[in-house]
């Protein structure tokens, strides 16, 4: 009886620990895909998430690193030197960074999108529920944008090989080669088309509106060379959207005034950008003002790159644009361009993204501007062989930013008039992440290059780079080869 | 062999003293080995059922008083107990036989423990000895070099960091590649044992083939090391043993040769940029300028001399039916880098009892321990103002200390050079403190059903509970100069709790049949395992200066407003995490043995794991194991063999730590959703990363041969084992396009083959024939291990990171360096094709350089002599076929750091001219930063002295009448000697990355008394 009785006590000690409470164990705080996505409010929270994939911090950091924006500034422990080199190669941070970070956000908006056509939204949602689909279009159209702006040699050629283009959740052995330029462009304009008919909203700062898919559809057009579609867009949204007087300028980059904003990516204390992000890196994310400061945008604030001195030389006093871009507590030698220390004695620490809300470095990402509107309306003139035309809108402009009246500027020919857009664009769309589209479309039509100032790239030689050089399109990283082998075939010229 | 052993057990019982009381009569007696009648010193000498006794003296004498109807028990390790009653004799000497059984060592096997004779396994067991003393404060740096194919490596020189433990090479890319440690049943966390007091431990025993490690089938597959901590026995009296060593540790040396301030300023000056180049109001400095400054050594200022406490005592005794042993100990270590530390206090009471029908018995094991360290964090880091490392090697040396005044100051102009100051700021003003409880319990009881059944339970439990606390002062630089003139109270504290609680139960019925020769054990288990993880803290922003203090709340400023624009100056971050793991599994073994000449072990199981919940969650895993004790057959009996046996085993093993950590991945089989702060920080929903359905156990398969022997009268002892692990299903990152919103995806694909040698020698040179001689023995310690991929999940066979298809483990992939142009100073590079180029491909010229950074050889050497109590041991380590990137060396001759950062004398050879022959580029090469090249693989194959030892043992005659019964004095020396090509400070890291902390050269004495 006694054995009975331990036998029992020893099975009694194995039944109770029992051992599927060890074996079925669900983790706290999961979200499965049923449960993500159940109504109209849930979109909305998915569409905000989507919202937080866009960056152009990247775009900032690697246009001014890698042409005549910027140089090395006096607190540099080596960041970006590769870049400001002319260095680019198929293992680069900047191919990755532009390749990976926009199919993320292209299968996010693919994943939404799928979510949205599984709900049916109740009486009363519909408009909400349109509003949705459409931003996550034009959203899904943007990175598409973004990445065959990089990655396709002449966006104007439509049989060249522009990117790999999603409207689907692809499956994970899936690899897709690079769609035609055609083929690519189809997609994000059938996206803006379809995306305008569902947006209501006409204007909105921080959100994708109306307004919105009229300046991406006129980026579009300029980028493809097609003025006749672009003008009238661009025309339209500086009618609603008139240039900044200078108050409102200077207030535009403390994030306080929206008059000239068509869309900006907002970005908040406590939200996923708020943090110095990779420091000198394509990657980048953080403030926009860490992309050339590691702490703040003043001469204290170590600056590890610094405003090159080809800008600074185009930049007069005078003008608004001056006192945007450059710290007051910058040292300018006197002496240029004979100073015996360049670094130490010529100090232009880059402001334009000074901070806001308290925060040093910390401001909104500018993406569509009536300044851009009324640069595509002169390329738009300059190709249509109005020189006139074209001068009196950069006067316009300059106007408005000396608050004076200033000299028409004269073009005698197309390259002169690009050339002259292309200078104007340089200092008014200066650390916007610009330049280096804008050199690859227009460079060579202008006849403008990178041009750093020579003591500028005294320490590496990599002064000049004509505009229709191999490497003003990004090349495919390797890391999508390693996936995906036949793409190596598709290679951009030159790597 | 008998005499040596016999003298090493008289040390080990010399440190016992007993306490006798008078009793009628004094019986005296002398003790001898039966098997060559020489005297044994050091038997015990009890009277049965009370706690008196006393030793033996050198000379197998003895003297006790006891009364007539008492009897006397003689006991000696190795030798059997002898029991006599004392009756009318006042004379009792006795001739102990040898314990035939017990003379070879104990094998621990699993759940059970065997003898070597009877044992089927591959497996190392280290005694005590080898492990007391030793100035390390986690006993796994103590390992090293001592068990063939056990590899540890430490990258850190923290006190108590983490070493990382590889037995028989790697079998796993990402998953856990750590034995599974059990400590007197219960398994622990391997990855932290700095709480836990080295001189508890009785033996180490190392698990190595499949015929060892089935029976943990669910965790063995890297191995199993099986630790036991020390225990009373029944019948002895009560022993205290005091133990207390005093270690100083000083930084090994480099070999990086660098610059002095003249140099550097020079260098900078020529350069034109930093202080040489501008200092001298913003114009280049003068000549007599540079002769004037000071030539600073920052690694002397973060680094020290450091001093280590240890005091531990023990007490043991034991009754009739109940033995314990209890210890406490205290260690105050400290690191060679300001702030690391390591203090703590422990605590363990192990006891053992029985029925006295010897039915049932019972062990209980407790170890409560308390660890408080301070660890700076940021190491290996670039962060200039967080890398006290980076501080110490790479700050320009004409920067002193005395150019400090307060962290305010060093805001304008901030600068790169300033690096030092940032960071002695910084160990002014932060803090970073580990505070640590770890328990670790088992309890174990067997209850004899029959004669031949037996009914067992383990039940342990680990729990760690650590809290890491940091601050950074709001008057510290880096306070200053993020929180910027906006919020002159910035600073922060964090405090993070971290809670771990595993239970681990094994329920069995063993039954043990003898019949004639033949004997045979089975067992039937279950296993029960359960890990909970709980974490919490919070991240304090904005710190009053006036009443903040670290660690205390009374200066913690709330959420305020800043009142010039109305934004949110300070957001505190609370987080938290639950997470829960478990494994059930249920076995059989069986064994059996033919007049300990033949024997076959065979085990079955089948393993779930709640990581594989909704995929594949059973794994069937089982081991065959055989051996032919080839010594023991009669035709044997002449040769010179005294033993050799032969062994074989082939089983598996499975691994569900796929991930590495114990509560990492446990559920990636799930598309999930997270949510969180998204655009404009409105909370928002993310899709999460993809899922894989597929997901399954790696499974570890391992075949081995043995051989052991002893022979020539037992001077060379040691063992031979062959063997090749593949590791199927490996758990590792696939590729898969950008498209997919990630470029890889874990899965289940590829297979890892290890094979290797491990042989251990050990051989009496000089065996003295009476205790004052002269002896002298010899070891060696020896693993080969190869490492190949096959089957990897890509089309060309190979994967960049992890290798290619028949390749090594994570062989290296890139472009070749070929050295600096003469005609302009350029790098030069091989491409795919051999040919030189500048600007070779950073895709395409790529190449497989057949190098990894694991060793193919390692292990050591040494001897160990004694001499009239004296004592002297060596231990050698050797590594070879170690290649690692030595970043630290970029760094010292990266001309972009020039004005920022210290130099090596290399640098000063960089080309000038057109012709100049030199292996360092020019220092303006337009492609010196292009493409990542061989230019720092170096050799890190090293030779090190790793551990010296020289003491002397105190002989008991001299003890007499001192009130000690034991006195042993000691010396040890740890990593005294390196000779290696590698020019980093230590050779030992198994890492690439550059700027860490190296472990320290240590010396230490010490005493040890029994009473």
């Amino acid at each position: 009886m006694k054995k009975f009785r331990n036998i029992l006590c020893l099975s009694l000690l194995v039944v109770l620990m029992g051992c599927n409470d060890a074996i079925e164990i669900r983790q706290d705080g999961r979200l499965d895909a049923v449960a993500a996505f159940e109504n109209v409010a849930d979109l909305q929270s998915g569409l905000i998430g989507l919202y937080a994939g866009l960056d152009t911090t990247p775009s900032i950091a690697f246009s001014s690193n890698f042409t005549d924006e910027l140089s090395i500034g006096f607190d540099s422990g080596g960041q970006g030197v590769a870049l400001y080199g002319f260095v680019l190669n198929a293992g680069s941070g900047a191919a990755t960074s532009f390749w990976t970070r926009n199919y993320a956000v292209i299968r996010n908006a693919n994943i939404l999108l799928n979510a949205i056509a599984g709900i049916t939204p109740e009486v009363g949602e519909e408009a909400q529920y349109n509003e949705i689909r459409g931003e996550a279009l034009a959203i899904r159209a943007f990175a598409h944008l973004e990445l065959v702006s990089h990655f396709s040699t002449d966006m104007t050629n439509d049989s060249a090989l522009g990117v790999i283009t999603l409207d689907f959740v692809p499956s994970i052995d899936q690899q897709l080669l690079r769609n035609t330029n055609a083929e690519t462009f189809a997609l994000i304009n059938s996206d803006l088309m379809t995306a305008a008919s569902l947006i209501t909203t006409q204007s909105e700062a921080t959100f994708i509106s109306r307004d919105f898919i009229t300046a991406m559809r006129a980026r579009v057009a300029a980028y493809r060379g097609d003025y006749a579609t672009a003008a009238p867009l661009a025309q339209s949204l500086l009618n609603s959207y008139p240039i900044a007087t200078r108050a409102q300028y200077q207030n535009m980059f403390f994030d306080a005034d929206n008059t000239e904003i068509i869309f900006k990516l907002e970005r908040t204390v406590g939200d996923g950008y708020d943090g110095q992000g990779a420091t000198g890196s394509v990657f980048a994310g953080g403030w926009a003002g860490a992309r050339f400061a590691f702490v703040d945008a003043t001469l204290t604030g170590s600056p590890y790159f610094e405003m090159g001195r080809t800008m600074f030389n185009a930049l007069d006093p005078a003008d608004i644009r001056f006192d945007v871009n450059i710290s007051p507590t910058s040292v300018i030698d006197p002496n240029y361009p004979n100073g015996a220390n360049l670094p130490a004695d010529d100090i232009l620490v880059i402001q334009k993204y000074f901070g806001s809300e308290g925060k040093p470095l910390l401001n909104d990402l500018k993406v569509f501007r009536s300044s851009e509107m009324l640069f595509i309306l002169a390329e738009a003139r300059a190709a249509a062989n109005d020189f006139a035309g074209a001068a009196a809108l950069i006067k316009q402009l300059r106007d408005a930013r000396f608050g004076s009246a200033q000299p028409l500027p004269t073009y005698a020919n197309a390259s002169e008039a690009f050339g002259g857009i292309l200078d104007e664009r340089f200092i008014e769309l200066s650390f916007e992440g610009h330049r280096y589209i804008d050199l690859k479309r227009l460079g060579t039509l202008g006849n403008r290059g990178i041009a750093r100032d020579p003591l500028d790239c005294a320490i590496n030689g990599a002064c000049t780079l004509a505009a229709n050089d191999f490497r003003f399109t990004l090349p495919l990283p390797i890391v999508e080869f390693n996936a995906n082998p036949g793409l190596r075939d598709q290679q951009n010229p030159g790597y | 062999m008998k005499l040596k052993l016999t003298t090493l057990l008289t040390l080990f019982m010399a440190f016992v003293m007993q306490f006798s009381f008078a009793q009628e009569k004094t019986v005296t007696g002398n003790v001898t080995s039966a098997s060559d009648g020489l005297p044994l010193p050091g038997v015990n000498v009890i009277v049965k059922g009370t706690t008196r006794g006393v030793q033996t003296d050198f000379d197998g004498n003895y003297s006790i008083k006891a009364s007539s109807n008492e009897t006397l028990v003689f006991s000696f390790v190795s030798m059997k107990e002898t029991e006599r009653l004392v009756g009318a004799n006042s004379t009792i000497s006795v001739a102990m036989a040898d314990d035939i059984a017990a003379l070879d060592e104990v094998v621990v096997t699993g759940y059970a423990t065997t003898t070597k004779t009877k044992s089927s396994i591959a497996s190392v067991t280290i005694s005590a000895e080898t492990i007391e003393n030793r100035p390390n404060a986690s006993f796994v740096q103590t390992l090293s070099g001592q068990v063939p194919g056990l590899n540890i490596t430490t990258a850190s020189g923290q006190p108590g960091g983490n070493s990382t433990v590889n037995l028989r090479g790697i079998t796993s890319i990402n998953g856990n590649t750590e034995p599974l440690f059990i400590i007197d049943g219960a398994p622990v966390d391997e990855d932290n044992f700095r709480s836990l007091n080295p001189q508890d431990i009785a033996s180490i025993s190392v698990l190595k083939d499949a015929g060892a490690t089935a029976i943990y089938g669910n965790r063995g597959a890297n191995g199993v090391v099986v630790i036991k901590t020390k225990t009373g026995s029944y019948n002895q009296g009560l022993k205290i043993n005091y133990n207390g060593s005093v270690a100083f540790s000083s930084l090994q040396d480099n070999d990086y040769n660098l610059l002095d301030s003249q140099q550097q300023l020079r260098l900078e000056r020529d350069f034109g940029n930093g202080r040489g180049a501008s200092g001298n109001n913003g114009g280049p400095l003068t000549d007599a300028q540079i002769g004037q400054a000071e030539t600073f050594d920052w690694a002397e200022f973060f680094f020290r001399e450091a001093l280590t406490k240890n005091h531990n005592v023990s007490m043991t005794s034991g009754g009739e039916n109940s033995s314990q042993y209890t210890s406490f100990g205290f260690s105050d270590i400290q690191g060679v880098l300001q702030q690391s530390t390591l203090k703590r206090f422990n605590i363990r009471s192990n006891v053992t009892g029985k029925t006295s029908d010897d039915k049932f018995n019972y062990g209980s094991n407790i170890t409560i321990n308390y660890s408080n360290s301070d660890e700076p964090n940021s190491i290996g880091s670039g962060a200039i103002n967080r890398n006290y490392i980076l501080g110490a090697y790479q700050s320009v040396p004409y920067i002193t200390p005395d150019d400090y005044t307060n962290g305010a100051a060093l805001l304008s102009p901030l600068s790169f050079a300033n690096t030092p100051l940032f960071l002695l700021d910084r160990l002014r003003t932060y803090q970073r403190n580990e505070e640590e409880v770890k328990i670790v319990g088992s309890l174990n009881a067997g209850y004899r059903l029959t004669d031949w059944l037996t009914a067992n339970v383990v039940l342990s439990a680990d729990y760690q509970s650590e809290f890491v606390t940091r601050s950074e002062g709001p008057a510290s630089f880096n306070a200053l100069l993020f929180g910027g003139a906006q919020n002159p109270t910035s600073g922060f504290q964090q405090q993070l709790s971290n809670r771990i609680f595993t239970f681990n139960q094994v329920t069995s019925l063993n039954s043990h049949h003898e019949f004639g020769k033949h004997s045979v054990d089975a067992g039937l288990y279950t296993e029960y395992f359960k890990g909970h993880l709980k974490q919490f803290g919070f991240f304090q922003r904005g710190l009053n200066p006036k009443t903040f203090s670290p660690g205390d709340g009374s200066g913690f400023i709330g959420t305020s407003l800043n009142p010039a624009n109305g934004a949110i100056l300070f957001n505190d971050t609370p987080t938290a995490n639950i997470l829960t793991t478990g494994l059930f599994s249920y076995f059989g073994t069986a064994d059996y043995d033919y007049d300990s000449k033949y024997g076959f072990t065979g085990t079955v199981r089948r393993d779930a794991s709640s990581r594989f919940a909704n995929s594949n969650k059973w794994a069937t895993f089982w081991s065959v194991a055989a051996r032919w004790n080839i010594g023991n057959e009669a035709f044997m009996e002449d040769s010179v063999f005294d033993v050799l046996k032969i062994r074989a085993s082939y089983g598996s093993a499975g691994n569900d730590r796929i991930s590495g950590g114990r509560f990492g991945s446990l559920d990636i089989t799930e598309d999930f959703f997270v949510t969180g702060a998204g655009y404009g920080n409105v909370n928002a929903i993310f899709p999460g990363a993809i899922g894989n359905t597929t997901l399954k156990w790696e499974t570890v398969t391992q075949a081995n041969i043995g051989l052991d022997f002893e022979l020539l009268n037992r001077k060379l002892r040691g063992s031979i084992d062959v063997y090749e692990k593949e590791t199927s299903d490996l758990f590792q990152s696939r590729p898969i396009s950008a498209i997919n919103g990630q470029t890889n995806l874990f899965a289940n694909v590829g297979d890892l083959f290890n094979r290797g040698v491990d042989v251990q020698l050990d051989y009496d040179l000089i065996r003295g024939t009476s205790d004052d001689d002269f002896n002298l023995s010899l070891t060696f310690v020896g693993n080969y291990n190869e490492t190949e991929l096959q089957n990897l999940p890509s089309e060309e066979g190979e994967i960049i990171g992890t290798g290619r298809n028949g390749g090594k483990l994570f062989e290296y992939f890139t472009i070749r360096y070929a050295g600096v142009n003469p005609a302009n100073g350029e790098l030069l590079f091989y491409n795919a094709a051999g040919d030189v180029t500048e600007n070779p491909n950073a895709d395409t010229d790529r190449v497989w350089l057949d190098q990894n950074i694991f060793p193919d050889f390692n292990g050591s050497f040494g001897l160990n002599a004694d001499y009239k109590g004296f004592f002297l041991t060596t231990q050698f380590n050797y590594t070879i076929g170690v290649d690692r990137f030595d970043n630290d060396l970029a760094s010292f001759q990266n001309p972009d750091n020039i004005g920022q950062f210290r130099h090596s004398v290399d640098i000063l050879r960089a080309w000038q001219q057109p012709g100049d022959v030199t292996d360092i580029p020019a220092l303006r090469a337009s492609n010196r930063n292009s493409v990542g090249s061989t230019r720092y693989l170096r050799d890190a194959d090293y030779l090190r002295l790793r551990f010296v030892s020289i003491g002397y043992n105190m002989p008991s005659k001299y003890l007499d009448n001192t009130g000690f019964s034991s006195m042993r004095f000691y010396a040890n020396g740890e990593n005294l000697l390196t000779f290696s090509e590698w020019r980093g400070f230590d050779a030992e890291a198994l890492s690439n990355t550059s700027r860490l902390y190296p472990t320290p050269r240590t010396f230490s004495v010490g005493v040890e008394l029994g009473f």
